[in-house]
């Protein structure tokens, strides 16, 4: 530290997407699999793969054209998980979680203020990641935008009605993953660009993946293959600057409709009243890949160390945005892109950087 | 035809070396003449003994018809006969427009009148360039415009180009050309040297070559092609193997993440750039001039400043850095080995060994704070070994070293101080084929041995085949990056100007 560093300001850096995260046009040249507005929760089994859209659960079978609907939810779908045994969790809108085993009805096992993320761990344990103890799941942005950080991890037995706090004061824990092999969970922290380690059985959470680009979202387990990390939309620097612009921030939190904020999106470019983001930069009509963005599509596939191996991009110019989640299905890796409408098929390993 | 200018066995040594040896040269009115060879190989003497700058030692110059011999180049221009050198030879504090009329100044000079028939001479040659702004603030392409402009402005009748074009981006290079067509048709004659062998073949109508300072082969363009210029340069076929395509299979893999740089910005050059550069890596630097190629490495090497507010961060090994004079850098083993030799690669008048040594006193590796000369001899025979620097011997000075020996020692000044990261600024402007595999080699198994090499150049084959991974320069920024596999020249190309 510099003593003149005091006068500098605090510097808003983004890290680079390079090396493993070297920009392509993977996802933009993945393979359709359904359209379908705003597909969420991924979750495949051997034959199908189950998606949700608003308050309904979906099942696509392999080779079929149209998703059909297996379920319907009083309020929009925010979390889905399912058990090698068939049990399934749902977390709803309104904040409940809701478990299913062996084809029994629905329950509601717990409630939450913000349930974004489910995982099955072994031994009748569900793990949930509430992003916010201020805002409801479709309030994200004001979350990030108001600077949360009461977000928790909990373990929730499925029977005895228990539930145990294993870490809290998180910036939104967006995405969990169990790791079978190295007994702990894989959490991402979106609003602090950052994957925790936090040990299944309740420690002090690390970072195993820190600086990232974007802001992360759902992890995924690829048996033992390492895991999916879906980074839903990017940094950029006039969000940073408008995030340490406290008077700006407050005022436009107050003034003006939530999707028109400066604040990253699943998608843009949709209608003129969006902040331009710096600009978008056109040249000669084409749209520059490059150029700063509000929103982007980006998965990233890890080694079993949670270290980036290759990635999958949407870029500025593209349209498959706003990668909310991502699953391997079928010795493919398949995409919801919320903010494209829709779930494509990625060649394993074949975009990025190996 | 008429010989405008004819060399008779002309020979020049230096120390007891020929540098020249029993030359004969001739150049026929209003001919573009391209003169080839490797670096050392006498082109520049040869023209410089016709330009009057230096002496030839035997031999006979008829010009027009009569025996001349220049002893300055002032005596030279007044018999018409200019010369553009390859390191600019421009007054950096003085303006362009003060540069053009150098030594034609009146007794009271109107400084506004001055500046108007400069900016119309300019515009003739279509060169964009303020005639107000001191040279010292130009990059090297438009001093070279100057230069050019200043020789042409003297209405000489044989005009001699040095390297014209190594400086120069595509589009100032159509302009070169068509100005060169200009000033052909109106009767001038022109020499010019150049390593761009499609520029000779293109644009020459005779071709000359020299070998270790001797004529090899002297005829009409049009009887030369790519393959018979490079064996009669080297005596051997060198650049397809230079330039191959790279594949998948011979990509180096990454190594640890050694620099990452985030959001730097200095001005207008620099603009939120943000890369990383990795272990055991060459990365490929592309960029057009302006881009802010050179500026970005130039920040990371200590020798320009960013931003004092909002900057950016520079991380080596995951440590912030911000140095503010290069020494730092180089003491965290950083070696930026420059673009400019002559102005920032080395001390001139200093002997190579010196010049070494030079280097290592930087990084304070000296074994001991009194210079030892058996220390500086030692160091300077190990690494004009591992270069293959050809001199008389280690005490020769660096100005009697032709462009590609003087770059090799620029090279070695960097490479003694154990740096970890290598950057290289054009490390093959001006150098011949010949050297230019040597340093193509040598830049190679410094990646091999797990360093990080960054490679900035402008010549895209060289990019290509040099780099593991391409990043490329627009407005201040790293705009796209490539692998070499699936780069071709036009993709690059396009990210580089749209």
């Amino acid at each position: 530290m510099n003593i003149l560093d005091f006068f500098r300001g605090k510097a808003v850096t983004i890290p680079p997407m390079d090396g493993a995260l070297k920009p392509n046009r993977s996802l933009d040249e993945a393979a359709l699999v359904v359209a379908h507005a705003e597909p969420d929760n991924l979750v495949a089994d051997g034959h199908s793969l189950f998606f949700t859209a608003g308050a309904q659960l979906l099942e696509l079978a392999h080779g079929a054209r149209q998703a059909r609907v297996v379920e319907t939810f009083p309020a929009a779908i925010t979390a889905l998980a399912k058990s090698e045994d068939d049990a399934w969790a749902v977390a709803l809108q309104s904040g409940a979680v809701l478990v299913r085993e062996k084809r029994e009805a629905w329950r509601e096992i717990a409630s939450f203020k913000c349930p974004v993320a489910l995982a099955f761990g072994a031994g009748q344990f569900l793990y949930l990641g509430n992003g916010s103890e201020a805002h409801p799941p479709s309030a994200w942005a004001h979350d990030l935008m108001a600077k949360g950080s009461s977000g928790s991890v909990w373990r929730l037995a499925l029977h005895a009605g228990e539930r145990e706090r294993l870490a809290d004061g998180l910036a939104f824990p967006f995405g969990i993953a169990v790791d079978h092999a190295g007994g702990r969970l894989l959490v991402s922290e979106s609003w602090r660009h950052r994957v925790l380690a936090i040990p299944s059985a309740g420690g002090a959470p690390q970072p195993v993946l820190a600086k990232l680009p974007g802001y992360p979202g759902r992890i995924s387990d690829r048996r033992g293959q390492g895991f999916l990390l879906c980074l839903f939309a990017p940094r950029n620097r006039l969000i940073e600057l408008v995030l340490q612009e406290d008077a700006y921030r407050m005022d436009m939190m107050a003034e003006i409709p939530r999707d028109y904020w400066v604040a990253p999106a699943l998608a843009s470019g949709k209608t003129f009243l969006e902040p331009l983001q710096c600009g978008g930069v056109r040249t000669m009509g084409i749209h520059k890949p490059w150029s700063p963005s509000r929103s982007y599509g980006l998965v990233v596939e890890l080694g079993a160390d949670a270290e980036p191996i290759a990635s999958h991009h949407s870029r500025a110019d593209g349209k498959r945005h706003g990668i909310v989640s991502a699953v391997e299905w079928l010795g493919h890796i398949t995409a919801a892109a919320r903010g494209g409408d829709c779930i494509v098929r990625i060649a394993a390993h074949g975009g990025g950087e190996a | 035809m008429t010989a405008i200018i004819d060399m008779r066995k002309v020979t020049k040594a230096y120390r007891g070396v020929a540098a020249v040896k029993a030359v004969d040269f001739t150049l026929e009115q209003g001919e573009i003449h391209a003169l080839l060879g490797e670096n050392g190989a006498g082109k520049s003497t040869l023209t410089k003994i016709m330009a009057g700058v230096v002496e030839a030692t035997s031999g006979e110059m008829l010009h027009r018809g009569q025996p001349a011999r220049f002893l300055t180049p002032n005596e030279a221009l007044n018999a018409g006969i200019a010369m553009v050198f390859q390191e600019t030879s421009l007054v950096p504090s003085m303006t362009v427009a003060q540069n053009i009329y150098l030594g034609e100044e009146k007794f009271l000079n109107r400084l506004r009148g001055v500046y108007i028939a400069a900016q119309q001479f300019l515009q003739s040659l279509n060169f964009n360039v303020d005639p107000a702004a001191p040279v010292a603030s130009l990059g090297a392409a438009k001093r070279q415009m100057v230069e050019i402009a200043r020789a042409v402005h003297h209405k000489a009748d044989v005009i001699i180009f040095d390297e014209p074009t190594a400086t120069l981006t595509p589009e100032e290079k159509r302009h070169f050309f068509a100005l060169m067509k200009r000033l052909q048709a109106s009767g001038v004659s022109i020499i010019f040297i150049t390593h761009a062998l499609e520029e000779a073949l293109g644009h020459a109508d005779r071709i000359t070559i020299l070998r270790d300072g001797e004529l090899v082969a002297t005829g009409k363009a049009s009887e030369f092609d790519r393959a018979k210029v490079v064996q009669a340069m080297v005596g051997r076929a060198l650049t397809q193997q230079i330039y191959r395509k790279r594949n998948a299979a011979h990509l180096r893999k990454r190594g640890a993440k050694v620099l990452s740089v985030q959001d730097i910005s200095m001005g207008n050059m620099v603009r939120n750039n943000s890369f990383s550069i990795y272990d055991g890596q060459i990365t490929g630097v592309f960029g057009l001039i302006g881009s802010g190629r050179t500026e970005t490495f130039k920040i990371i090497s200590g020798v320009y400043k960013r931003d004092f507010v909002r900057g950016g961060d520079i991380e080596l090994d995951g440590r912030p850095v911000r140095y503010n004079v290069p020494r730092q850098a180089i003491k965290d083993r950083i070696a930026y080995v420059t673009e400019d030799r002559k102005s920032e690669g080395l001390f001139e008048n200093l002997s190579i060994a010196e010049n070494f040594f030079s280097g290592l006193v930087a990084a304070g590796l000296q074994e001991s704070s009194i210079v030892s000369l058996r220390e500086m001899r030692s160091l300077s025979e190990q690494w004009s070994e591992r270069l293959k620097v050809r001199a008389i011997n280690s005490r020769a000075k660096a100005v009697e070293l032709s462009g590609g020996n003087q770059q090799k020692v620029v090279i070695g000044k960097g490479l003694v101080q154990r740096p970890r990261l290598v950057i290289f600024d054009e490390p093959t402007r001006g150098v011949d084929v010949g050297a230019i595999a040597e340093i193509h080699q040598l830049i190679n198994d410094l990646a091999d041995e797990g360093l990080a090499v960054v490679v900035i150049s402008s010549y895209l084959p060289e990019i290509m085949n040099l780099s593991d991974r391409i990043l490329v320069f627009r407005q201040g920024r790293v705009v796209e990056e490539f692998s070499p596999v699936n780069a071709t020249e036009e993709k690059i190309m396009y990210a580089a100007v749209h």
